[in-house]
């Protein structure tokens, strides 16, 4: 679920800090970080680390919408569906993502490659259409832009 | 004290009060969910809004979020407020199901009353209502979360006030959804009371399910009769059933909760068992018959060998006005009376109800109390809610040390020094004196830092269990908190006793009461005669081997009870009386306080099980199977030929006993009354050394869950009630060569038994320590009676 | 507007970051120089009240004035939180800021820092602001290493530890007081005010929460003086300058740094080159998706928290979005309510319940399938989610919806009589 060293880590700062909760969502995408996505194991690791229940990690686990509880593809897609990317075409990005992966916003593709979510404004208003994959924004989205950033992004899964 | 205006009426309220509170005052229920006096405002339902028109706050404000103050002028119709609130039920109701017809909540529901005086009745939200997949919780609470109101008070109940961590709240928006992260038991021993405060049906009653509409529930207000704690409870039958109990709220006991116990032991009113018609040597008669047989019996050995040849046994689960009447009886013939048959909780009680006095501390007492230290006592099992207790108090900011050789678990902070039993006194004078250093230093240490705590603290209260200190160490309790005492700062004390009556049985008993001199009485004939009053003395002595010998030498034994006891079942003669559900009465609890109980039900035998099956029932009577149960006190009145009606017995008792004046003004559902004076304590009787031993000594215990009588004797808890265990230090078990888990055998002075081991780093060493758990092999490890040699071995290969 | 003073974008340079040599070869960390050699802790708190900033994050509350609620001088457990939760749809100026200029926020956090005597400091980043999050921990390190941050910062007995804390999504951190639940691990709810994050905040000490632009202004006030700084703006009440971004159905979509008080009109004409396409303006959100529409007769109005109220709305994060005339309200509002609807924590009725029944009612009108009576439910559900809720999410949320009501309900009584959509051929 984490590597050792992480996991020294996190069970150092834990014994140490006053409020050792206050390290659950670092913990929490420490465990996505690794594992894809967090599985009931994560959560029960994480309150072991925390020194609380599993069902209080669940409690801020299922808050938040960039924690998943449920498995993901190994890159997911996060499309703003926001005001100004509705302004300028997301709603017709996202027909062409759906229609170009095959899936339905919450589906992950059958490769297990991409997991599609929508997701609220980037703070990409700027470069509207916009989306996210991982951690990194891509902006000024046309389909063109989009086949070459998903090649982009299979190659990377492949090697 | 601030004064307001609500609604044009004039209100003056403590300060502190929110507006919702002061409403309350004037008779005004302002419309609510979340708020609840015990988990207080959060502000999030938004449904008690109201027009604040002047004062220091002006608006549409939420009432119970507002704190009263001078000059506020508050309207409750003003109409803008008035749409607010209309609007939030029309919110809340968006995504509620048609449930009313399949729900248990039906009559008793908040949701269905605010939504019906909040004026809704169509729904205009067509939108598809949002759903959820209910979890298994135990077998306690059924969960419908499609019914849910999000009003957060579950969680807070459950987390907050309880101390649970293993229900909560997870997702967001209009997804929430109260549950555990997987299917399971609700762990917390308080996990009912969510039904309780649910003001909607997601968390309703199972082992209730479906048996009833409210509106045809027989309720009446009740004191829990499973602990020595009073708790208000609310007993609802139907049918001739005992269907379930939920909380009945007294603010200086219980507050608003009860534990499950107390919730799911009601079982053994139903009890197919349970003895429902007078017997005469096991044959049926009626009432009149049993009675003149018991007379006449009486009557005859008093005549032939003497008044000291009949000996009178009360209980502590029995009323005070039964109680009495067996006093009066004993009185009346000169013959031997004891109100407990068990020696060392018979003394600890009148120890206890002799030397309590103004030290005495309500829970509500404890819950505000700064510092509580638990000599001897185990809140879970001796009085669960008193575990709730403490816990307010430590939210509070308070601190609770426990010296106990138990691993003793609180839903709270604590700490805890493990002392062996034989160190309780001690440490009780050691605190008293402010001197540890008779103690090895480790224990020395943590006994000086409690010492300081307890010079620095403002409202200290000592809390010990009867089991574990006897009659000397509850003296050595009270001496202490005599000594900590000043007059600015009086240390207080909470005893935890054995029965729900033990107090008052306590301060009814003669001085020379003697209950192991009763037992050689009755061993070397001097009694022939021994008539239980809802008492067994053949499951409830510490040494059931020694007392069953002795009994066996009865010629006569006469019972009276409800419950399927040995007793019962060897009686020569049986008087089957009522069940505290079925009763009136009145009850002592462990801090002295008077508490009267009305009857829910008539006794008889549930309907259900009339037909057994077969319809109609091929027996016909006038009188209603099993209806002939009667109360102990109306049995004893008529036994003294005296026609007497409760209110007047209660009159007589106050006339006879200084200490319990206003018992007879009592009202129902209120705070009861702390008895007047103290009790006498007990003549002294030369103490029975304790047997030398080596090796490991065995500790009996109570349990949550198991070992108390009335609730042993309960469905519901059966699920949740441990198979046989004992729990050992690792230490103990390394030297052994034991492990977590093996099935051992357990061999006590009273027999063999099967035992799972624990292991436990927080027990005290020396020790085995087994829960009484009855109906089981370990059914004869009667607490209070100080250790047990015993020993461990593996079973032997089949 | 090339002339236009860059004080907070003084060193953005495209596709670059700025660390500690560019930073200081441009003044950085003179104001942290001034503040620590020059001034005690109680004068730079002055000098801030007297430079009239204001809030950046949106609700434009005095920081000078929220700074003097705080107990510098209590000895113990206190802390600065900086709000980088920039979730605002429309905004994202803070994003730009931290891309291009991190150490800009962290002297900014020691001075204020300093100033509020507060010896621990948190900026919290929002999940997807990774690259600003890794920015900082750069900024941070250099800092420290440079004598800038940690113990005795340039020899004086002031002492400050400065945290990065990452998030994990949901708008409503950015509420403070959820922040500050979500610092501690908790489920982030708001919290009822009073007591105010001032009295107990985080972990329940003492606690002051700015935005990040909010604290990115300090070091300039500092260095530039705080009758300098007021004189930036162009209004009389307005003081600094002001990040812009424009967004929406504009030829550009810049984020520029320009006065306090700039028109309206000046940002979308000028900055943002007009409507694309050669389209019309019909209607535009001044400061992110909670503030009130402005439409054409209003874009003279100056750029300040002032003046936009005058106007019927809020300055909010002053980032703008533009609709030309091809946009439908309706479905504009609906876009922006699901949002608030999809954001809400679920704690209390108007929002959790509320908001999804006016998404229900938007959606039927929209669809073509509302009613009259529809539209006199929406104008009930407004006026009783607005001021009735436990924060200000929901309120944001009837910010649209109400001036939906008030400007366009033409608009929305077309989408019933004709059963459709006005703005659909189809």
């Amino acid at each position: 679920m984490l590597p050792d060293s992480i996991l020294l880590e996190f069970q150092d700062r834990a014994a140490t800090i006053d409020h050792p909760m206050e390290l659950v969502v670092d913990l929490l995408r420490a465990i996505q970080e690794q594992h894809g996505w967090v599985p009931d194991e994560g959560v029960e690791l994480a309150a072991q680390i925390l020194g609380t229940s599993a069902l209080k990690v669940e409690e801020i686990a299922t808050f938040y919408d960039k924690i998943f509880r449920q498995p993901v593809g190994k890159r997911v897609i996060h499309l703003c569906d926001s005001i100004c990317c509705w302004t300028r075409e997301a709603e017709a990005i996202l027909a062409y993502l759906q229609q170009k992966l095959g899936i339905a916003p919450g589906e992950t593709t059958a490769d297990g490659l991409f997991t599609l979510l929508p997701t609220c404004c980037l703070g990409a208003c700027g470069e509207a259409p916009a989306m996210m994959i991982g951690l990194t924004t891509y902006g000024h989205l046309t389909p063109e832009k989009i086949d070459a950033i998903l090649e982009q992004q299979r190659a990377e899964v492949a090697r | 004290m601030p004064t307001l205006t609500i609604d044009n009426q004039s209100v003056t309220v403590p300060a502190g009060t929110n507006v919702l509170e002061a409403a309350k005052g004037l008779g005004i229920v302002i419309p609510h969910f979340c708020y609840h006096e015990a988990l207080g405002a959060v502000g999030a339902c938004r449904l008690c809004a109201m027009k604040f028109e002047a004062g220091p706050v002006k608006g549409i404000q939420m009432a119970c979020m507002v704190e009263a103050k001078d000059e506020m002028v508050v309207s409750t119709v003003d109409p803008v407020a008035a749409e607010l609130r209309a609007h939030v039920i029309e919110w809340l109701m968006m995504n509620h199901p048609h449930d009313c017809p399949v729900c248990d909540e039906g009559g008793e529901c908040q949701l269905q009353d605010m939504t019906i005086a909040g004026g809704h009745s169509i729904r205009r939200f067509r939108g598809p209502k949002r759903t959820f997949r209910n979890q298994e919780l135990g077998p306690f609470v059924v969960q419908e979360m499609n019914r849910c109101i999000q009003c957060y008070r579950c969680v807070r109940t459950y987390q907050d006030y309880c101390g649970g961590d293993d229900f909560g709240v997870m997702g967001s928006r209009d997804r929430i959804f109260y549950g555990r992260f997987k299917e399971g038991r609700l762990e917390s021993p308080f996990s009912g009371n969510i039904i309780d405060v649910c003001p909607t049906g997601v968390f309703t009653d199972k082992p209730f399910r479906f048996k009833s509409r409210y509106w045809d529930l027989e309720e009446a207000p009740s004191i829990c009769p499973h602990c020595s704690l009073g708790c208000a409870t609310i007993p609802g039958g139907r049918y001739r059933e005992l269907q379930r109990v939920r909380s009945g709220v007294n603010r200086e006991v219980n507050g608003f909760f009860i534990c499950d116990r107390g919730r799911f032991g009601y079982g053994h009113t139903n009890h197919p068992e349970r003895p429902r018609t007078p017997l005469l040597g096991g044959r049926e008669v009626s009432w009149d018959e049993a009675l003149s047989a018991l007379r006449e019996r009486i009557a005859q050995t008093v005549a032939t060998h003497g008044p000291q040849s009949v000996a009178l046994l009360g209980s502590p689960r029995a009323t005070l006005e039964a109680n009495e009447l067996l006093r009066r009886w004993a009185d009346e013939l000169g013959c031997r009376l004891q109100f407990e048959i068990h020696p060392q909780r018979d003394r600890a009680a009148r120890t206890l109800a002799a030397g309590l006095g103004d030290k005495a501390r309500s829970l509500e007492e404890i819950r505000n109390a700064d510092l509580l230290i638990l000599i001897g006592a185990d809140p879970l099992a001796e009085g669960p809610m008193l575990a709730l207790a403490l816990r307010q108090a430590v939210r509070a900011g308070g601190q609770v040390a426990i010296l106990d050789p138990r691993p003793v678990q609180l839903p709270c902070a604590a700490a805890h020094l493990p002392l062996a039993p034989e160190q309780l006194i001690p440490a009780l004078q050691a605190l008293a004196s402010g001197a540890a250093a008779a103690f090895p230093r480790q224990q020395a240490i943590v006994l000086e830092g409690l010492i300081r705590q307890l010079t620095q603290s403002q409202r200290p209260v000592l809390i010990g269990g009867a089991d574990l200190l006897g009659e000397a160490g509850m003296a050595a309790l009270l001496a202490a908190a005599d000594k900590l005492s000043s007059p600015e700062r009086p240390c207080g004390v909470m005893g935890l006793l054995a029965g729900p009556n033990s107090f008052g049985g306590a301060l009814l008993s003669p001085p020379e009461a003697d209950a192991d001199g009763l037992l050689d009485a009755i061993q070397q004939k001097t009694v022939k005669a021994l008539i239980c009053l809802e008492a067994d003395p053949f499951s409830d002595h510490p040494d059931p081997a020694r007392a069953q010998l002795a009994l066996a030498q009865l010629e006569y034994l006469a019972v009276l009870d409800h419950l399927p006891t040995l007793a019962v079942r060897r009686a020569d003669l049986l008087l089957p009386t009522t069940a505290p559900a079925e009763g009136s009465g009145c009850y002592v609890n462990n801090e002295g306080r008077l508490l009267p109980f009305a009857p829910a039900i008539a006794p008889g035998v549930p309907i259900r099980e009339t037909g057994h099956g077969d319809h109609p029932p091929r027996s016909f009577s006038r009188e209603t199977p099993g209806s002939q149960p009667r109360p102990a006190w109306a049995v004893l009145a008529d036994l003294l030929n005296t026609s007497i009606d409760l209110i007047a017995l209660r009159h007589q008792i106050e006339q006879a006993f200084p200490s319990f004046a206003g018992l007879a003004a009592l009202p129902l559902e209120g705070e009861g009354l702390r008895v007047n004076g103290p009790g006498i304590a007990p003549a002294t009787v030369a103490a029975v050394p304790a047997p030398a031993s080596t090796g490991l000594r065995l500790l009996a215990t109570e349990t949550l869950f198991g070992s108390e009588l009335l609730s042993a004797l309960s469905p519901p808890l059966a699920t949740v009630t441990p198979a046989p265990f004992v729990l050992l230090h690792p230490v103990e078990a390394e030297t052994l060569g034991l492990s977590n888990g093996l099935q051992l055998r357990l061999t006590t002075p009273f027999g063999f038994a099967s035992v799972a081991l624990r292991l436990s780093e927080e027990m005290a060493r020396g020790l085995i320590i087994a829960p009484r758990l009855r109906g089981t092999a370990l059914e004869n490890l009667v607490p209070g009676g100080g250790l047990l040699t015993c020993s461990l071995s593996r079973e032997e290969a089949p | 507007m090339s002339d236009a003073p860059q004080l907070l974008f003084k060193n953005r340079r495209l596709g670059e970051t700025t660390f500690l040599d560019g930073y200081q070869k441009t003044g950085g960390y003179q104001g942290l120089r001034k503040a620590f050699k020059e001034m005690t802790p109680a004068e730079v708190r002055e000098t801030v009240k007297v430079a009239g900033l204001r809030g950046r994050g949106g609700a434009g509350f005095s920081t000078g004035l929220k700074w003097s609620f705080f107990p510098a001088d209590q000895p113990g457990e206190k802390y600065l939180v900086c709000n980088g939760d920039e979730m605002e749809p429309g905004t994202w100026k803070d994003r730009e800021l931290l891309k291009a200029d991190p150490h800009q926020l962290v002297e900014g956090m020691i001075i204020s820092a300093y100033a509020l005597q507060a010896p621990v400091a948190y900026i919290f980043i929002r999940y997807a602001y990774e690259e600003c999050s890794r920015n900082l921990e750069q900024a941070i390190a250099e800092a420290k290493a440079a004598g800038f941050l940690g113990k005795n910062i340039l020899g004086s007995d002031y002492s400050l530890e400065l945290h990065v804390h990452r998030s994990a999504g949901r708008y409503i951190l950015g509420e403070e007081t959820a922040l500050l639940n979500g610092l501690e691990g908790k489920r982030p709810n708001p919290r009822s005010k009073p007591p105010f994050p001032a009295q107990r905040g985080l972990f329940d000490k003492p606690t002051t929460v700015n935005n990040v632009e909010t604290i990115a202004n300090v070091p300039h006030i500092l260095s530039g003086g705080a009758q300098w700084y007021k004189g930036l703006a162009l209004t009389d009440g307005g003081a600094g300058t002001k990040l812009y971004g424009l967004s929406g159905h504009l030829e550009h979509t810049p984020c520029v740094e320009l006065p306090v008080g700039i028109p309206l009109r000046t940002l979308v004409e000028q900055v943002g080159g007009g409507v694309r396409g050669g389209r019309k303006f019909k209607a535009c959100l001044p400061g992110g998706a909670s503030t009130p529409f402005l439409t054409a007769d209003q874009l003279d109005v100056a750029m300040d928290f002032d003046p936009i109220a005058a106007a019927g709305s809020r300055l909010g994060t002053g980032c703008v979005t533009v609709f030309d005339d091809t946009t439908c309200m309706v479905a504009a509002t609906l876009n922006l309510n699901r949002f608030f609807a999809r954001e809400s924590c679920g704690w209390c009725t108007p929002c959790r319940d509320g908001l999804p029944m006016v998404n229900w009612l938007l959606e039927k009108i929209e669809r073509g399938e509302g009613t009259m009576d529809d539209i006199a439910m929406l104008k009930d559900q407004q006026r009783n989610i607005s001021g009735r809720s436990f924060c200000a999410l929901a309120e944001g949320a009837m910010g649209p919806v109400e001036s939906l009501l008030r400007l366009f309900m033409d608009e929305i009584e077309d989408h019933v009589k004709l059963g459709r959509c006005p703005l659909r051929t189809r």
